[in-house]
């Protein structure tokens, strides 16, 4: 067995449960959104490290900086209307034409440099989870998600929801420190509405932005024979 | 309050900063203790004062204090824990206890978003990028040129927006013409962007990036303040622990308010924790001081 898959299985094997344990001896009352936190962030590293080990060129290194730079700036750029923001119809594009490591690294870091302008907190961990798992799973569907106009859809709808959903949990967990499902669904209601223009920005920024994406960056291939 | 921001605290090591925002941050948000979280309070709001202009600081502040009464309010609508009733709403009580801990909550959430405040004024991105680049050097080269294409792709962005005005085909009248001209416009900025970064490997390769032997820059170094400091902290923060795990600052407020433990073992971890959380107002107090006396000398 390499170095990277130990370090991998380490982390699912001890520094989970430990911090599981840990957090609930340390921290009885508060213990859920410190695990949460801890649990969030060494979901993190796995994926990290195999993009970190792997051979990659240059050029697919750029553009998956230029992918995070494009969702970045896409929240200063279409800043005049709320919530309506092409961040995650851009990680899901990266995760379909780059592969499912960058699909990932796409989501989590544009998660971290949104939050060195917009201020960090004990939310970034979270943030870069969900929006980096959003990323993965276009990763892992998009063979079919390129041919498939419906699904795209349907996944732009549903990694909408889970990207609120998730975030409504940790903001349940931060608030009780426990899991308090009344709670629960008062924040899922009251974010109702920030959640449809979640969904709707990534309909109308998928339908726009996936098909031109895929011939560019198809031609870039062509032209330079990456 | 000065006029001119004072930065001593932030000059130390990276290393250092990163020891005491994770450790506070980390304290402030899973300790139920009131003294511990007024501490924390007190001190990134002191803190907080050297490091920002008078008219943000205040606002900052009608924004928290509403925020800090509303959370307050809120829990004992949610939570009908504890065994002091005081009026009953709809059939459920309202206890002394829920509205007590409601609280002790908004007080740990307003120091833990004071203290991530004061962290994103202190650890900047360089700052980052340098603790992180040595273990990932190919995540933090991502990281960096993605923090600098940012600035350049607005740039860009109005470039690409002017130039559509002055063909006349982008159209601002309403908001659905102007999204559908604006997401023209960002189109045009993706293939751009990515033309340009064959460009950028391309020059990336013949500069011999990915090459054996490479060295990594920092202007960071590790000086005798920052040792001072690291063992300053390292004290502190055991004896602090230390008093967790004895239970020493155990609080709790349901079913019914415990009594606050205050003896000796209990002052000494109070104390170290309140110096900790007034560390950085008190370096930067120290280094305004010093600043007045040097000048006056002269």
């Amino acid at each position: 067995m390499n170095k990277k898959s130990l370090i991998k299985l380490l982390i699912l094997l001890f520094a989970v449960p430990l911090t599981v344990i840990l957090g609930l001896i340390i921290f009885n009352d508060r213990g859920y959104s410190f695990v949460a936190i801890c649990v969030a962030g060494f979901s993190l590293i796995p994926i990290l490290l195999t993009f970190e080990k792997k051979e990659n060129n240059t050029t697919s290194l750029v553009i998956l900086s230029v992918m995070i730079a494009l969702s970045v700036a896409g929240r200063f750029i279409f800043a005049f209307v709320p919530f309506f923001k092409p961040v995650t119809a851009i990680v899901v594009i990266t995760g379909m034409y780059m592969g499912y490591e960058c699909g990932f690294i796409c989501g989590a870091f544009t998660a971290l440099i949104s939050n060195f302008m917009f201020g960090q907190g004990p939310w970034t961990p979270f943030q870069m989870f969900s929006w980096g798992l959003i990323g993965l799973g276009a990763g892992i569907l998009g063979k079919y998600m390129i041919k498939s106009r419906l699904l795209l859809l349907i996944y732009g709808i549903f990694s909408g929801v889970l990207f609120s959903l998730i975030m409504d949990v940790w903001s349940t967990m931060w608030l009780d420190g426990t899991f308090n499902i009344i709670r629960f669904y008062a924040n899922a209601i009251t974010a109702l509405p920030v959640t449809a223009v979640y969904v709707f920005s990534n309909v109308v920024f998928l339908l726009v932005l996936a098909k031109p994406f895929g011939k560019k960056i198809n031609r870039i291939k062509t032209k330079y024979g990456i | 309050m000065n006029s001119k921001v004072v930065n001593s605290f932030g000059t130390l090591h990276p290393f250092v900063l990163l020891i005491y925002f994770a450790g506070i941050i980390i304290t402030a948000m899973f300790s139920m203790n009131p003294v511990i979280l007024t501490f924390a309070l007190l001190g990134g709001v002191a803190f907080m004062v050297t490091q920002c202009s008078k008219n943000e600081f205040f606002s900052d502040l009608f924004f928290y204090i509403p925020m800090f009464l509303l959370i307050a309010i809120i829990n004992p609508l949610f939570s009908h824990k504890g065994v002091t009733p005081i009026f009953f709403m709809n059939g459920n009580p309202v206890t002394v206890e829920a509205i007590l801990y409601g609280v002790d909550i908004s007080l740990m959430l307003v120091s833990v978003i004071y203290w991530c405040k004061c962290y994103s004024k202190i650890m900047t991105v360089d700052k980052f990028l340098f603790l992180f680049g040595k273990a990932a050097k190919k995540l933090s080269l991502v990281l960096s040129m993605a923090i600098r294409f940012i600035p350049l792709f607005r740039d860009n962005f109005r470039e690409i927006r002017q130039v559509q005005m002055s063909l006349g085909l982008y159209n601002k009248k309403g908001i659905l013409n102007k999204l559908s001209s604006e997401l023209k416009v960002f189109s045009a900025l993706i293939t751009k962007a990515l033309e340009n970064s064959a460009d950028t490997s391309a020059s990336m390769r013949a500069r011999g990036y990915g090459l054996k032997g490479r060295s990594h820059f920092s202007l960071f170094k590790f000086r005798k303040r920052d040792l001072v400091f690291t063992v300053i902290l390292t004290i502190l923060f055991s004896v602090t622990i230390t008093g967790f795990c004895l239970g020493v600052t155990d609080f709790t407020f349901y079913p019914h308010l415990d009594s606050l433990r205050l003896d000796i073992v209990s002052g000494v971890v109070y104390i170290s924790f309140g110096i900790i959380a007034f560390l950085p107002f008190i370096t930067e107090i120290r280094e305004a001081i010093v600043w007045k006396l040097s000048v006056s000398k002269i």
